[in-house]
């Protein structure tokens, strides 16, 4: 079977409480961007209990969370429906299953390891690299943000690089 | 001290095991002991009148009778040496069914080993046995009722009825509850207070029944028999005997008006008021919060019966029974700020959708948008609002929200037909008689189920927005509705924290009362004599709060017509002499039958018999009549004088539990090692450190304290002062040098035999790996030797 050990690890990473989900939707009905999603949140969580790992780690949901934590404040059952994600993100990363937003999440944290902090016009240039059918529509969107002041072309760094360098060697090492 | 021993074949459920033959040539062999039987079926009448003939002839002092549990037969032998003129309590059993023959079917010569321990155990003990006498006393036939709902008012008429004098106590200045608030009732939809009106007379016009309406308990002393009551009746400033009901002379004169709390805050009334026309007593009450002292209402009263002079006015009961109806409280939406109630005016309770049903209510029937005042289109209702929700720390289901809602939206649905409907759901619960039918008729009048939770309510310019996923289709939505009703659950009531304090009534994690168990005795408190019916003890719907009204009446009679009640002499005592007035005993009480003046004084009438506080008693001055520390000590030097296997445990077993679940090991025949000596106490928390140290030092290789599962205490906190002492005993063991894990706890339900079976296995295996007691101190030593 295909998703053996799968509902224990994410269970392990996101709590205990996920077993006693009742799907009453809470989470979902939440979640601003519910409405892009293929799967909601509360759905995610089911194909988690079913351990069936194909079908939640292809959802497109899991990178579209926006951790706002409604969903977390909210549930009656104490579940931690955003621990899930992340869960569910850091299992993607490990087995190295690709998608277009979980490339963006790579080019951005590529973008703090190098300078501590994003900036615009960078982040949209690797990204479009990476997608090049994601280029025009970001290119368009550049030159209408550079023509209103909106982004600038100045990269900038923050202070206390080797601090940044130091939690990504610590968290490397783990 | 002459003691007759009876071994009991039990045709070969213990003979096919144990060598019966060897155990009678042994017990024959024990100090005290003047006759020893093997008799095929103990439990027989000729095996019954072999002990009777016996105690007659040979006069003997005492009886051990080696057989099935104590649990099983212990009455029936108690009945016997009775007939024979010996005091019960002068037997002892020893278990060799339950906890030998049947879990140790393989193994029949260690089997016999233990058997023998068992019953020389069982001789120790009965040779330290007292006659002990039980005691009669006279109580007051008098009972107080707390609470004036359908619950309260359904004991209240059981019990007159049957003849008994009863005290209604009703903190509101009517009695009806919340019924007499409601519209139509489910599942019939006859209207509630045309049900409940006559009963609320019957009540008022019993003789048998005193009702004290606008009344508080202030003080609760005694115990069962004979409880002092002190309340106090708070002065309406209206004459009773004068008062004719007519209400509108008095109330159309009064100029303050306030909100309503009989209609939720939706009405209006006056400062002098009844809070529903059909209150009982028909009396007018004046709110002095709200009253201007204006006098107008004493002017145009037609009977002069306005008195501003009135007074509070105490009373003192003497009752032998109280039975505890406080009832609910309903859940405050507003906590559930996503929904907006107090912040939207469309946005209402259950509570206030039955008020504005109503007939006689603030909207006269119509359902309306209070912000407009207009007849609604569209209503939604939203479920399990402070229920079944850990946010607001209501875990758990009320029971009634989905029948209410189902109800309310039928009625609206029959009134307004072309209105949309739906009630928003998690799952519709409606197990009861009639109740699903109730449910496919809602669903037929085109009532819409929608599935899912409201995750928010917004209001907009047209009306209120309602957020969801319907989790059927799997789509997020939004709909549009005139009228939000949010289904509210049931709390525990806030107000009845004095009486529950007075009476040291115990909660569960929910906040209701806990009643003495969650499935065989439904109405009784812990405390003797106290009785727990309707919504007191949890969310319960209206037949079933009058059903435990009906019990708690008949429990309280049953207690009660005799005129005396027999107290249970197998309890603690206290040794004046050695007491010290440390007052360790009075928080380890759960009964709350130890008082200290000078020295503790335990109130028999109370006291349970766990024994924790003859445990917790720093010097020993407080003693069990049947499982006094003599007693055990020589159980445990009995079972430790012969050491035949190793690893050696001495098990402390509480009845209710871990005893009873050690019997279903042995009536399921699940196997386990020989290595256990039980000891059958009445609660782990009656387990005295000394118990475990004397065990210990007479070459026990662990000692295993059992009881039931946490949270489940039979004495509701017995095992957890048994675990308190374990973590104090383990450090002091580790000190002297004893390794901690010698000393064991296991917690089990009766049920649960499997695993106590289990916990001893895993004890002989951990005991194996430490070695035999004393051998870590033989290795802190250079030399090596003890």
């Amino acid at each position: 079977m295909d998703g053996e050990g799968f509902t224990e690890e994410v269970i392990k990473l996101a709590g205990e409480e996920i077993r006693t989900c009742i799907q009453c939707g809470t989470c979902s009905s939440s979640c601003s961007t519910a409405h892009l999603m293929d799967n909601s949140i509360r759905k995610l969580i089911r194909l988690v209990l079913e351990g069936r790992k194909r079908e939640a780690l292809a959802s497109e949901s899991i990178w579209l969370c926006t951790s706002c934590l409604l969903c977390t404040v909210r549930c009656p059952r104490g579940i931690r429906p955003k621990a899930v994600v992340s869960a569910l993100r850091n299992i993607c990363e490990r087995e190295g299953i690709s998608s277009r937003d979980a490339s963006f999440e790579r080019v951005f944290m590529d973008q703090i390891r190098s300078r501590g902090r994003v900036s615009e016009v960078l982040l949209s240039a690797a990204y479009a690299l990476r997608n090049p059918d994601a280029a025009v529509p970001i290119m368009e969107m550049g030159i209408e943000l550079l023509s209103r002041g909106k982004v600038s072309l100045d990269p900038g760094m923050v202070k206390g690089m080797d601090e940044i360098q130091r939690i990504f060697r610590e968290f490397e090492n783990e | 001290m002459r003691i007759g021993v009876y071994i009991c074949h039990c045709g070969l459920n213990i003979a096919a095991t144990l060598d019966v033959e060897e155990l009678r040539r042994f017990a024959e062999t024990l100090p005290n002991v003047v006759v020893a039987r093997d008799i095929q079926f103990t439990c027989s009448d000729a095996g019954q009148n072999t002990i009777k003939s016996d105690i007659a002839e040979l006069k003997l002092d005492a009886v051990v009778v080696a057989a099935c549990s104590p649990r099983l037969h212990e009455p029936t032998f108690r009945r016997t040496i009775t007939e024979a003129g010996l005091n019960q309590y002068m037997l002892e059993m020893a278990n060799i069914r339950e906890q030998c023959s049947w879990v140790h079917m393989d193994s029949p010569a260690l089997a016999t080993q233990k058997a023998k321990d068992l019953i020389a155990m069982a001789v120790a003990k009965a040779s330290l046995l007292r006659p002990l006498e039980t005691e009669s006393v006279p109580v007051s036939r008098d009972v107080l009722v707390i609470g004036g709902g359908v619950a309260g008012i359904s004991a209240a008429l059981d019990l007159a009825n049957a003849g008994l004098r009863v005290y209604l106590v009703e903190r509101r200045p009517t009695i009806g509850g919340y019924m007499a608030l409601l519209t139509d009732v489910f599942p019939t939809n006859d209207c509630s207070i045309c049900v409940l009106a006559p009963k609320m007379a019957e009540v008022y016009a019993n003789p048998m029944i005193k009702l004290m309406t606008y009344s508080e308990i202030l003080a609760i002393e005694g115990t069962v028999g004979h409880f002092r009551v002190t309340g106090v009746t708070k002065p309406r400033y209206v004459d009773p005997t004068l008062c004719k009901g007519c209400i509108n002379e008095c109330s159309s004169a009064c100029p303050v008006e306030v909100p309503n709390e009989y209609d939720f805050g939706l009405g209006k009334r006056k400062a002098i008021y009844m809070a529903i026309p059909q209150s009982v007593p028909l009396v007018a009450c004046i709110d002095t919060n709200a009253c201007i002292g204006c006098g107008l209402c004493a002017e145009a009263c037609p009977a002069d019966a306005v008195k501003y002079d009135q007074q509070a006015e105490e009373f003192k009961l003497d009752v032998g029974a109280i039975v505890v109806a406080t009832g609910w409280q309903p859940f405050d939406a507003s906590r559930k700020e996503e929904y907006g109630f107090g912040r939207y005016r469309d946005v209402v309770t259950t509570l206030q959708i039955e008020r504005m049903l109503n007939a006689a209510g603030p909207t006269r029937g119509d359902i309306v948008r209070p912000s407009t005042g207009e007849i609604v289109r569209s209503v939604a209702f939203i479920q399990c609002v402070g229920s079944r929700d850990q946010t607001v720390g209501n875990p758990y289901c009320s029971r009634i929200c989905c029948m209410a809602s189902l109800k309310n939206a039928q009625l609206i649905k029959e009134r307004y037909p072309d209105a949309d409907v739906s009630i928003h759901y998690i799952d519709i619960r409606a197990g009861g008689e009639g109740y699903e039918e109730f449910y496919l008729r809602a669903q037929r009048l085109g009532i819409n189920f929608i599935r899912g939770r409201v995750s928010s309510v917004e209001e907009g310019e047209d009306g209120l927005y309602v957020h969801y996923e319907d989790t059927l289709l799997g789509k997020t939505l939004m709909k549009r509705y005139d009228l939000v009703v949010l289904s509210t659950g049931l709390e525990a009531n806030s107000d009845a924290d004095v009486v529950g304090n007075l009476l040291g009534l115990s909660r569960r994690p929910d906040r209701f009362f806990e009643i003495a168990h969650p499935k065989m005795r439904p109405v009784e408190a812990h405390i003797d004599g106290v009785f727990i019916a309707g919504c007191a003890s949890g969310p319960k719907e209206i037949q079933v709060s009058i059903a435990q009204g009906s019990a708690a009446a008949s429990k309280a009679m049953q207690l009660l017509f005799k005129g005396e009640i027999e107290l249970d002499p197998t309890v603690a005592f206290v040794d004046r002499d050695k007491c010290i007035g440390c007052r360790l005993c009075v928080d380890t009480c759960p009964s709350r039958a130890i008082s200290v003046k000078d020295t503790a004084f335990v109130d028999e009438a109370r006291c349970k018999g766990c024994g924790t506080c003859a445990a917790a008693c720093p010097v020993d001055a407080i003693e069990m009549r049947l499982f006094s520390d003599e007693q055990i000590l020589a159980q445990i030097r009995a079972a430790t004088t012969v050491k035949g296997e190793y690893p050696f445990i001495l098990g402390f077993l509480c009845n209710w539990c871990s005893y009873a679940g050690a019997d279903l090991a042995g009536t399921s025949r699940i196997q386990y090692p020989t290595n256990i000596r039980i000891i059958r106490v009445m609660c782990a928390g009656r387990v005295d450190p000394s118990f475990v140290l004397e065990a210990l030092r007479r070459g026990a290789d662990g000692v295993l304290i059992a009881g039931c599962r946490i949270g489940e205490c039979h004495y509701v906190s017995g095992n957890l002062h048994a675990l308190q002492r374990v973590e104090v005993l383990r450090g002091l063991l580790k000190e002297i040098g004893i390794d901690p894990r010698r000393l064991k706890v296991a917690w089990c339900a009766a049920s649960e035999g499997d695993i106590l079976a289990r916990r001893i296995e895993e004890f002989v295996e951990e005991l194996k790996d430490l070695g035999p007691v004393g051998t870590e101190l033989a290795a802190a030593l250079p030399s090596g030797k003890v």
